[in-house]
């Protein structure tokens, strides 16, 4: 999808069509153009595109990518029962844990990484955009994706099967979004932001600013160590059956 | 006396309300293969994962090396080879590559051992996992428990999927461990598989076990059965107190313990039709203890 508008939107967006999408836009109350940052950023551009539209797209995947990745991570050696040959190895639970939390981060900022790269190379074929701003916006995933993976990885330590967290994970990145488009929809349900994980990427504070939010980055951080070690203290006490 | 190696005192594992197992005690000396011998559900399997820290014991000690063994022990698991009832490996890796994973877990080098167990169990290296079958896949599996040169094996139904040629090699290789000194568990539900290889035998029932004893003095059990038919085989029943195996009208079939003479004497006031008194095998023996 991303390759399609990249490769036909600066064909089709000429001045009389931004001007119809203007008009169009006029229409949307401000509170659904603030949830897709469409109040901040004009879509006039392939740039504009991706930093509203596109980077909820970008959010969701590595979400969902991420949370699948988190659940299935440990809970696969126990699903598969190959744990019953892990499990009586000479080596600790807590650095199963771990050395699978390792691989798992780096395979979240892999594909971090690809993604912008990908955006990165096909917005410099499409015009001109702000570099330092694509940066930062691309590495907000990190701060959703780490909290997401960790929470998923600590539901599992609860699960014997696979086929079990699959539907876990998905629902908690489809709540968790749901939430965060609620909440900046009207103030009454503002309070769901504080229940949603997606909050923590705070891309209006990249857009407006062009600044990374520390408090994002310090409760993610803060958020995932806790489930670690929850997940730490479950998997030591875990019964492998 | 041979220093104990492996000793169960009491021990208790319930899955919630089921039970696992209920009083689990023994004794396996160094050097010893002790059979472990029960039916499916019997409580088998839910000793040995119990053993090897797979499972949260309810109450009950392991000792190990005259250590309480509470927690996970790494020194320990260095010393133990298992080798489970079902071999579930990583499908996408080659048998050379788990082989040689395996090894980079044991401070042991394994590479002569390996070689060996390799050549004798004629395992090609080069395929896959998922291609094996189950009979190569526990070939596998034997080679994975034995390359570290464990001081304890625990074995658990290790001859199922193996063809009877590769069970007498496994039993060889086996009987080459303990007179190096490797303190065997080996579980089964085979009891004659038990009986041409161990020397002590558990029997484990309802997750009790009822009966244990040396080998030897198993095969000395003088057991027959003894089939009745007589019109006063009521009387008899209440007279000799044996275990009756079957009943059919006036005829029974007994377990029995008594020597021939005690029998005769015994019988000789009743009005008999027919007797019959046969020999035993272990295995009838075994299921009896079953019934």
């Amino acid at each position: 999808m991303f390759l399609v508008v990249y490769l036909i939107y600066p064909y089709i967006i000429t001045d009389e069509a931004m001007k119809s999408i203007d008009e169009m836009m006029e229409i949307f109350p401000p509170e659904v153009l603030k949830a897709f940052n469409m109040d901040m950023s004009s879509i006039s551009t392939a740039y504009g595109w991706f930093k509203t539209e596109g980077f909820t797209f970008v959010l969701l995947v590595i979400g969902f990518y991420v949370s699948l990745l988190g659940g299935n991570i440990l809970l696969k050696e126990e699903s598969d029962k190959t744990i019953e040959y892990l499990g009586v190895l000479p080596i600790k639970r807590s650095r199963i844990v771990l050395n699978k939390i390792f691989v798992g981060i780096f395979y979240a900022l892999l594909i971090v990484l690809l993604l912008g790269l990908f955006n990165y190379v096909a917005l410099s074929i499409t015009g001109e955009f702000n570099h330092k701003e694509f940066i930062l916006l691309s590495l907000t995933p990190i701060f959703i994706g780490l909290p997401f993976f960790c929470l998923n990885l600590f539901i599992s330590t609860f699960l014997r099967k696979t086929k079990k967290i699959i539907g876990v994970s998905l629902g908690i990145v489809f709540i968790s979004y749901v939430f965060s488009v609620l909440s900046e929809l009207s103030s009454k349900v503002e309070f769901l932001k504080y229940f949603s994980l997606y909050t923590l990427a705070d891309t209006r504070n990249v857009i407006s600013a062009t600044a990374l939010n520390p408090w994002m980055i310090i409760i993610s951080l803060g958020i995932s160590t806790l489930f670690i070690i929850g997940s730490l203290v479950r998997y030591s006490q875990k019964e492998f059956i | 006396m041979k220093e104990t190696v492996i000793e169960l005192q009491h021990l208790k594992k319930y899955y919630g309300l089921v039970r696992g197992i209920e009083n689990v005690s023994l004794k396996i000396q160094k050097g010893e293969i002790y059979g472990f011998i029960g039916p499916n559900g019997a409580g088998k399997s839910t000793t040995i994962r119990t053993i090897l820290g797979l499972l949260n014991k309810t109450s009950g000690t392991i000792i190990i090396n005259d250590k309480k063994i509470d927690c996970e022990d790494l020194p320990l698991k260095e010393k133990i080879g298992y080798l489970p009832s079902e071999i579930h490996l990583y499908d996408d890796m080659k048998v050379k590559d788990i082989l040689d994973y395996h090894a980079l877990f044991y401070k042991t080098d394994c590479s002569k051992k390996r070689k060996e167990l390799v050549k004798l169990l004629k395992i090609d290296e080069k395929r896959s996992i998922e291609e094996l079958s189950l009979g190569n896949l526990k070939k596998v599996g034997i080679v994975l428990a034995l390359m570290h040169s464990p001081e304890i094996l625990i074995l658990d139904e290790p001859t199922s999927g193996l063809d009877p040629i590769m069970q007498k090699v496994f039993h060889d290789l086996l009987l080459e461990e303990k007179n190096k000194g490797t303190t065997i568990l080996y579980s089964s539900h085979v009891l004659s598989e038990v009986a041409s290889i161990c020397d002590k035998v558990g029997f484990i029932k309802e997750g009790k076990i009822i009966k244990e004893d040396l080998i030897e003095n198993i095969r000395k059990y003088n057991y027959t059965y003894l089939k009745i038919s007589s019109p006063d085989i009521q009387k008899i029943k209440e007279d000799l107190k044996l275990k009756v195996v079957n009943e059919n009208n006036n005829e029974v079939t007994f377990l029995n313990d008594l020597d021939t003479n005690t029998i005769i004497k015994k019988l000789s006031k009743y009005d008999i039709s027919k007797l019959l008194i046969e020999e035993i095998s272990l295995e009838d023996l075994f299921l009896n203890y079953y019934k």
